[in-house]
């Protein structure tokens, strides 16, 4: 299918400035701080375009971390569903990839794609920024 | 601050019970006292030694019975032991005594089924509103 | 007026973590408001139960993320005693060495996380930035940058030598320059006093009623720090000050914090000047003999404790944990009681959340 200028247009941008919300689902908070650390002048993925955004409906990518608890669940989902299409989801750590250690917790339900469409996994324990970043490079080739 | 004095007072105050005083490694001292002598035992520790943090209450199921440990520190730890049989699981809240408590009582509550009276506010603390799982940290749940 | 109820959580922009407040507000003003934690419960004292002693450490070291460390130390302290092991003195020298640090982490942390939530991205940027340094220390001694996996029942599992002693001394000079900047700052920024003083008062009656510890409880003046009251080797041989500060509200926290980073890269400096020689662990048995023990150490946010009970299998009978943030997370409804809206953000930050560790 061809695209006309507007659409390459529009693509273009979208990879250009890929907007995340950082969402934890249950996480021990180690993924968080490694999230939260890319803002920060080492890593500064304000470079990449990437800004952290405060609401759903702003994100273009919704960054997850933690595995999913029963309390979270429903909250995920309606996250998930309050972000304008397209979207994508990166599963950031090993908790939201498959519950990490903590699979047969309690109140503990495994990894986040029980719940949403998960497009990129980035494990680790915690996460390196720098995996972070690499996965999210993958996943702008894959946005456009 | 020295433990031996505040025990001794305890005792006094609970002169049919042996308190039995173990020492624990690391500084603490447990000392057993009966169920509804804890409130008696928390207004002495408060209002003749000020000994006013407590650090947390512990819950466990030993299989035969549920034990509660309320956890006071100033310099030394002390421990108040109570134990609750399976058929009588009740103890008395001391959040108007130490506010403090409150948390730690909410969680003995829904982790181990013990009523709490008094507990000004008896909501689910960690676990979801629809648990329907029973008490988590019992034995055979 | 009529009330309005304001929901903060469990996503918001404020906090990095999911827990639930309800703010009921009338105008601009707080009435009060209601806590739901349970969000990130994943029922860690029952895991405990059904692993080793040993595969409990792994699990313990991700109850919270930032103050990893202190978890597996204090457990690791509780166990040792329970068995009677004696971890030589290198081996404590180098596991206090990773709590100061992590302790100096934690608060910078904090100080940019109580910025960007007061606009301030500025301190943000630097506190961050300058917590890179202490990172980075900690991933040469241990691999990793936030779970460093350095604590092993018996002692630690990491060794200095000379070479690497010095490159980190040249790089505590850098750290302390940063922090006198951000102390400076404190003390002097009108806009940082202006949005911090007067906000988030608690007294020090307050803190003995709520059982409260650690930063939140020097800064309304109650002199208590489980180091020196409780001083575990090698804090005997250590000298540092105990931070305390009369005023009880956020400005008096900051304050507080940012000294107790210059306490404690102190102490760092010490332990690599006097770090004795020797092994840095002895060998555990698997089975623990049978027991209670009651372990306290003081985490970067306060007193932290661990229950312990063994019953002489391989496998703890029984673990509780409370940790320091739910003495705070008590102390919120009061604090949050007839502030403004727009302080709410500085009101949260400033008792230094963590709600992994309060859930577990």
């Amino acid at each position: 299918m061809t695209e006309n200028w507007m659409q390459r247009l529009v693509r273009w941008a979208r990879r250009k400035s890929p907007w995340m919300l950082h969402f934890n689902s249950g996480g021990c908070n180690g993924c968080d701080i490694e999230i939260l650390d890319l803002l920060t002048p080492r890593y500064d993925v304000e470079r990449l375009g990437i800004l952290a955004e405060a609401s759903p409906r702003h994100a273009d990518i919704l960054l997850c971390t933690g595995p999913v608890t029963r309390q979270t669940r429903d909250r995920l989902r309606r996250i998930y569903e309050q972000m304008p299409a397209p979207k994508w989801v990166v599963s950031v750590g090993s908790c939201s990839c498959s519950g990490g250690v903590f699979q047969g917790g309690l109140n503990v339900l495994g990894g986040i794609d029980q719940v949403v469409p998960v497009d990129m996994y980035i494990p680790g324990c915690p996460c390196r920024p720098e995996a972070v970043i690499d996965g999210l490079a993958r996943l702008l080739t894959k946005i456009a | 601050m020295d433990f031996e004095p505040v025990i001794a007072a305890l005792q006094a105050a609970f002169p049919d019970v042996d308190l039995a005083p173990r020492a624990a490694p690391l500084d603490d001292t447990f000392v057993t006292i009966p169920a509804e002598g804890l409130r008696r035992a928390v207004t002495l520790l408060l209002e003749d030694w000020q000994l006013r943090h407590l650090s947390t209450i512990t819950g466990l199921d030993t299989g035969e019975y549920v034990e509660l440990l309320y956890h006071f520190w100033h310099t030394h730890g002390l421990t108040l032991r109570v134990t609750l049989p399976y058929a009588a699981l009740r103890i008395a809240s001391i959040t108007d005594l130490i506010p403090g408590a409150a948390f730690y009582e909410r969680e003995i509550v829904e982790m181990f089924a013990v009523t709490v009276d008094g507990l000004p506010d008896p909501r689910p603390f960690l676990l979801p509103d629809d648990w329907d799982g029973g008490a988590p940290l019992r034995k055979g749940v | 007026m009529t009330k309005v109820t304001i929901p903060i959580g469990p996503q918001h922009p404020l906090l990095k973590e999911p827990l639930s407040f309800l703010l009921t507000v009338e105008g601009e003003q707080v009435l009060e408001s209601t806590l739901r934690l349970g969000y990130v419960h994943r029922g860690i004292e029952r895991l405990c139960q059904e692993r080793t002693y040993v595969q409990a450490v792994h699990l313990i070291e991700r109850v919270c993320g930032i103050c990893s460390h202190i978890h597996t130390t204090t457990y690791c302290q509780g166990v040792e005693a329970l068995s009677g092991l004696q971890v030589p003195p290198r081996g404590l020298y180098l596991r206090t060495f990773l709590c100061e640090l992590e302790r100096i982490h934690s608060h910078l942390l904090w100080l940019g996380v109580l910025a960007k939530n007061m606009g301030f991205d500025t301190v943000f940027m630097y506190a961050w930035r300058d917590r890179e340094i202490v990172l980075d220390v900690m991933e040469e001694l241990s691999g990793g940058r936030i779970s460093h996996a350095v604590n092993v029942i018996g002692g630690v599992r990491i060794d200095l030598d000379a070479a690497h002693t010095r490159s980190i001394q040249q790089r505590f000079d850098e750290l302390e320059r940063q922090v006198e900047k951000a102390l400076a700052l404190i003390n002097n920024e009108p806009s940082l006093k202006a949005r911090t003083q007067g906000v988030g008062l608690l007294s020090a009656e307050q803190v003995a009623r709520y059982c409260v510890v650690g930063p939140v409880a020097r800064a309304s003046g109650v002199d208590v720090d489980l180091r020196r009251d409780f001083p575990r080797p090698p804090y005997d041989q250590l000298k540092f000050n105990v931070i305390t500060h009369p005023a009880g509200d956020v400005w008096a926290r900051t304050l507080v914090r940012v000294q107790e980073i210059r306490e404690s890269l102190s102490l760092c400096r010490q332990i690599l000047a006097q770090l004795p020689d020797g092994p840095t662990s002895v060998a555990m048995k698997r089975r623990v003999p049978p027991g209670e023990v009651v372990s306290r150490s003081e985490a970067p946010r306060g007193e932290v404790i661990y229950y312990i009970r063994s019953d002489g299998s391989d496998k703890p009978a029984r673990l509780k944990i409370r940790t320091p943030t739910l003495t705070a997370l008590i102390t919120l409804a009061d604090q949050l009681r007839g502030v403004n809206v727009a302080d709410v953000p500085v009101v949260l930050s400033g008792v230094d959340l963590c709600i992994a560790c309060a859930d577990r």
